[in-house]
Formats: structure tokens, C-alpha cells, sequence
């Protein structure tokens, strides 16, 4: 049975005072440690450890006692770990094992733009992923306002992938069509079929594609057309924008790449 | 002469962004770069196609790892969002072997393969570290002097990794623009987003993003902003109408590539940068550095 233990350590002043982080990091390379977290009081360090049965907490409590600068160890609490499908999924995905790491701190949301447009900012994003919240989380638009700056990656201190895990997020979405409706969700529908044909995208043919579709489904008001005339035609004059698609040559092996790919299936 | 492998991407290709892929082409021969084009590359997939499916998205990219495997050289991409979706997925199939035992299979498929050999650089990069501004420096005949530019560093050429920069506060493109002679203007939103291709599906977001960028270029005297992204230069020039009209500004900033102000302080014939495509003019601006070599 799936168990998860948590482990209250002493640090030895003597050989670990002042390198929190580099202790941490160490306790984290454990493959059994999912998340180390910094607390006061008569210990320092509390590791959650996930094993597969709940006799092998004494070994891990074991490997973390054999280190030098570990003054004290308590075994505070092992329990059934409850299973967590979701957390799971995305674990899975390149990039997602990062999440393990989060300790919640903020500076994610508080870095990112476009924060205030999003239902949930991307450090909550992280806890209802870790809560299991599948529907909440893969209905939400969070991943589908995120613009892929990469600020929330640079500046998270655990190294949390979280523009990755945004990707994730939105893939599973689609995998699950909770994805219907959202505008970038229609965009980049049409941009993949563009490739599909093309292999390379013609972005006036892209363009027009999704503002037709979006104000025939209601999804997106129809003066957007008098806003983008505008821009569409300065484009076009100044020849930034072919009206004849360009298209590659070797379409079909992109196509017989593609279709293996759709065969050996899933997005993990 | 230094040989890449050249992915140019879709926008700086033949679309959006052709004036970047004009102008690198017109400044390589002074810099003494060879720019192989991959033959029959296909678009790098960008965000969508990572967002939608894992697999194919990174064969996608694969595809033209691959095809530059073959050149036996270094890709090389003008696009920043090329440049990430290529290297991520180059990165990925070392990290992950189960992936990459899957993408081999899939590229089998189209009798290609790839071993990972090579690496994805950027073109800023690439000029900035393997040529040098020493050498730049020795090639300019028409210094930028006292152009007062925005070097605008955007978010994928330097997060969430970068081997020549700071992540945290670039300062490459800065010390580049001064190499040219021009004026670097202190610039707080430098790393800060555009919107990328938000701007079709989420318009008013995007433009709230670029109206930032603008406004802290205008408000610390920039005469222009030069970018190193196709999309980058799109949002900020082809929108930057829109911007005005939901902000009621008047700005009127020229978005130029680097490339497009190194041919200039290069002494290259503007009509070979392709200055003409962009929307909010940068002729005026420009003509006083624009000298016609002694023939
Ligand atoms: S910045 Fe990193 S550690 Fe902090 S909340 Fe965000 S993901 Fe978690
Ligand atoms: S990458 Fe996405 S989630 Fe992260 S800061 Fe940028 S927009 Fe926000």
C-alpha cells in the first residue's frame, strides 16, 4: 500500500548551519523525498517521503539519520497515501515532475502578466493540481491566458517548470475537451491543421480561419473585424502578409511522422 | 567563413517578420557567417502544437533537428519562439530516453533520424558570442551616434535559460546597440512580454502588454526599439495603431530589428534591409545615419 511519512529532522549547527538550501536540495535528490519543507521550532527540516509500503519508512528514516549533518530525526506521522490520479498525470509529463518541488511561496503569480485575467493564478494552479481538482483545474482558462514568457520559470527559487506544466495543462485539457470555447484553445486548432496541409503556416489564411469561426460560434464580438481590418491591410501593403500559402515539399513524410506518432498515441 | 545550419521559421521566412529574415541575410556576408538553409524545413510547431500534443509536437520539431543533423552544423534561428520550441525539444530528447525511443520510431516512419548531435542557438547569440562586438565594432562605418534606442530583449531568447546573459536583468543587446554607436536607453520592461501570438486570440491582453512596452520605452526618450523576434517587432509595430487607439497615446516608435540598425551602421544599401516594411516608418529617423558608401 502506497505510504507517505513525514519526517521531522534536527540539523547539526556544526555541519549544516547556513546552507538551508543545499540540505534541502540533498534530501530532495532522494527518489523516495517528495518535498522538503523549512520549519522552526525543536526541528528544522520536515521531508515528506512517499514509499510503497509503509515498512520501508524506517530505511529512508535510516539513510537520512546516516548523515552527518543530521543531529535528530522524528518519525511525526505515516499514513495511506490517498491516491491522486491527476497529480499523477501531470507528474508524468516532461517537465511536470518539477511540481513536487513547489512550496507555495507566490513569486510564480506575482510575476506573471497576465495574472489578473486568470481564474486561478498559477500558484494556485499548482495546489488544485495537487488536490486532485481535475475538473476545476482543466476547465479553468488559467493555462489558456498564459503567453509562455517564461518570468514564473526564471524566477521560481524550487526550479518548478511551470510554463511547462501551463503546457500540460492545456494538453490535457484538450485530451479531455474541457478545452471547447476558449479562444486560443480555436487558434491553435487552426494553426496545427495549417501544418497538417502546409507544413508551414501562412498567417493570413490562419487569421481569417479564426475570426470567422469564433464570430460564428458567438465567441468573439463581430466589430473585431473593424479593429483588425485596419492592421490586416497595413500588413498586406507593406507585403507582410502573402496571400498565397506557402507549403513544403515533403508534406507526406511530415504527414507518415505524424501518423506514427498519433499511433504510438498519448501526450506522456 | 563560419557555416550554421539556418532555420529562418515561418514569420521571418516569408511572413510577418520577412524583414528580419531580409536583413540577416544582408548583413551575414560582413559578418562573415555562412546561413545554410535546412532544405524544406517545416514550421517548429510553436506553442500550439506543444500545447494541444506532446508526441507530435516534438517530431515536429524533431523533423528539423534531423534535417540539420544532416548540414553537420549548429542550427541557428532568428526567432525566439523557434529558437525555444527547438532547443526544448532537443533538450528533452536527451532528458527523457522513453520519448526519444518514441520519436526515433516516429521519424523511422518518414525514413529520417536523429541522433542529437547538434545544438539550437539563436541568431543574436550566435553574433553576439561566436563573432564578437570586437569584430562588429571593427565593421561599422556609419556609427548609430546618438540614437537613442530601447533594446528590447523579449521573453524566450533569454528565459528560462540563457549561457551568455542574465536571466534576471540582459544586458547583451544593450552592450550591442552601444557597439554600433547608438545610445542605449535605460529600458525597465526589456524582458517583459508582448503577448506573443496572444494577440490573435486575446487581442485586448496583448495589447495591454505591448502598451506597457511602449510606454516605458517612450517615457525613458527611446527613438526606437529594436527587437530580435519576428513576433516581437509584429506586435510592437503592426498593433502599435491599436495600442494608440484603445490608450488614446500617440506613439509613434519605430520597432527595427538588430539586424536592420547593424546594416545600417554597417554601411549596407537600406533598400537591401527591407525598412520598408515596417508599418510605423523609421526613414526619417534613420536617414541622418543612412550614408551612401564612396563608390
Ligand atoms: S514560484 Fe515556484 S515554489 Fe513558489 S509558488 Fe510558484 S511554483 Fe511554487
Ligand atoms: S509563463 Fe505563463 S504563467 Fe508563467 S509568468 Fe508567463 S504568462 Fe504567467
Amino acid at each position: 500500500m502506497e505510504t507517505k511519512a513525514y519526517l521531522m529532522i534536527k540539523v547539526d549547527r556544526e555541519n549544516g548551519n547556513g546552507h538551508t538550501a543545499e540540505l534541502v536540495k540533498e534530501l530532495e535528490a532522494m527518489s523516495e523525498v517528495e518535498a522538503v519543507i523549512p520549519v522552526s521550532g525543536k526541528y528544522d527540516l520536515m521531508a515528506v517521503a512517499t514509499v510503497d509500503t509503509p515498512k520501508k519508512v524506517a530505511g529512508v528514516a535510516d539513510q537520512i539519520q546516516a548523515k552527518d549533518w543530521v543531529k535528530g530525526l522524528h518519525i511525526l506521522k505515516v499514513e495511506a497515501a490517498v491516491p491522486n490520479p491527476f497529480l499523477d498525470e501531470v507528474l508524468a509529463t516532461p517537465g511536470g515532475e518539477t511540481l513536487r518541488h513547489c512550496h507555495q511561496c507566490g513569486m510564480c503569480s506575482a510575476s506573471c502578466p497576465n495574472v489578473g485575467q486568470m481564474d486561478y493564478s498559477p500558484r494556485r494552479i499548482i495546489a488544485l493540481v495537487r488536490a486532485g481538482r481535475r475538473f476545476e483545474v482543466l476547465s479553468s482558462n488559467t493555462m489558456w491566458t498564459c503567453a509562455s514568457c517564461y518570468l514564473c520559470t526564471a524566477r521560481c527559487p524550487q526550479n518548478v517548470k511551470i510554463t511547462d506544466i501551463m503546457h500540460a495543462l492545456e494538453r490535457l485539457s484538450v485530451r479531455r475537451s474541457l478545452q471547447y470555447g476558449r479562444n486560443t484553445a480555436t487558434m491553435y486548432k487552426i494553426f496545427i491543421d495549417t501544418i497538417k496541409s502546409n507544413g508551414v503556416i501562412c498567417e493570413v489564411g490562419m487569421m481569417s480561419k479564426f475570426y470567422f469561426s469564433t464570430i460564428l460560434t458567438g465567441k468573439m464580438n463581430p466589430l473585431i473585424v473593424f479593429r483588425m481590418l485596419p492592421v490586416a491591410a497595413k500588413l498586406l501593403s507593406h507585403r507582410r502578409m502573402p496571400i498565397r500559402a506557402a507549403k513544403m515539399k515533403e508534406q507526406k513524410q511530415l504527414n507518415a511522422i505524424l501518423k506514427k506518432a498519433q499511433a504510438l498515441g498519448g501526450t506522456q | 567563413m563560419r557555416e550554421y545550419g539556418y532555420f529562418p521559421g515561418c514569420s521571418a521566412h516569408k511572413g510577418t517578420g520577412i524583414a528580419f529574415g531580409v536583413s540577416t541575410r544582408a548583413v551575414a556576408e560582413t559578418l562573415g557567417m555562412n546561413l545554410i538553409e535546412l532544405e524544406d524545413w517545416n514550421c517548429c510547431g510553436s506553442t500550439p502544437y506543444t500545447s494541444t500534443n506532446e508526441l507530435e509536437a516534438i517530431c515536429i520539431a524533431a523533423r528539423n533537428l534531423a534535417l540539420a543533423e544532416k548540414t553537420g552544423l549548429d542550427l541557428v534561428t532568428p526567432c525566439s519562439d523557434c529558437y525555444i520550441i527547438l532547443k526544448q525539444a532537443n533538450t528533452e530528447l536527451k532528458a527523457y530516453p522513453d520519448l526519444k525511443k518514441k520519436v526515433d520510431a516516429c521519424l523511422a516512419a518518414g525514413n529520417m533520424e536523429y541522433q542529437g548531435k547538434i545544438q539550437v542557438r539563436h541568431l543574436f547569440e550566435v553574433i553576439y558570442s561566436d563573432i564578437g562586438l570586437e569584430f562588429i565594432k571593427s565593421k561599422v562605418v556609419n556609427p548609430l551616434k546618438g540614437l537613442k534606442v530601447a533594446a528590447y530583449y523579449g521573453c524566450q531568447m533569454i528565459r528560462p535559460e540563457c549561457s551568455y546573459d542574465d536571466i534576471h536583468n540582459p544586458k547583451s543587446l544593450d552592450r550591442f546597440m552601444a557597439a554600433l554607436g547608438a545610445e542605449p536607453v535605460s529600458f525597465p520592461m526589456k524582458d517583459r512580454c508582448c503577448g506573443g501570438s496572444m494577440i490573435i486570440p486575446e487581442l485586448d491582453l496583448a495589447l495591454g502588454l505591448v502598451y506597457k512596452l511602449l510606454e516605458s520605452a517612450a517615457s525613458n526618450g527611446a527613438q526606437c526599439i529594436t527587437t530580435v523576434c519576428p513576433l516581437c517587432q509584429t506586435n510592437l509595430d503592426a498593433y502599435q495603431g491599436l495600442v494608440n487607439r484603445k490608450f488614446r497615446t500617440r506613439f509613434s516608435i519605430p520597432a527595427l530589428f538588430f539586424t536592420q540598425l547593424m546594416g545600417i551602421a554597417f554601411g549596407i544599401d537600406p533598400g537591401a534591409l527591407a525598412l520598408d516594411r515596417s508599418i510605423v516608418p523609421a526613414d526619417r529617423l534613420l536617414s541622418g545615419f543612412i550614408k551612401v558608401p564612396a563608390a
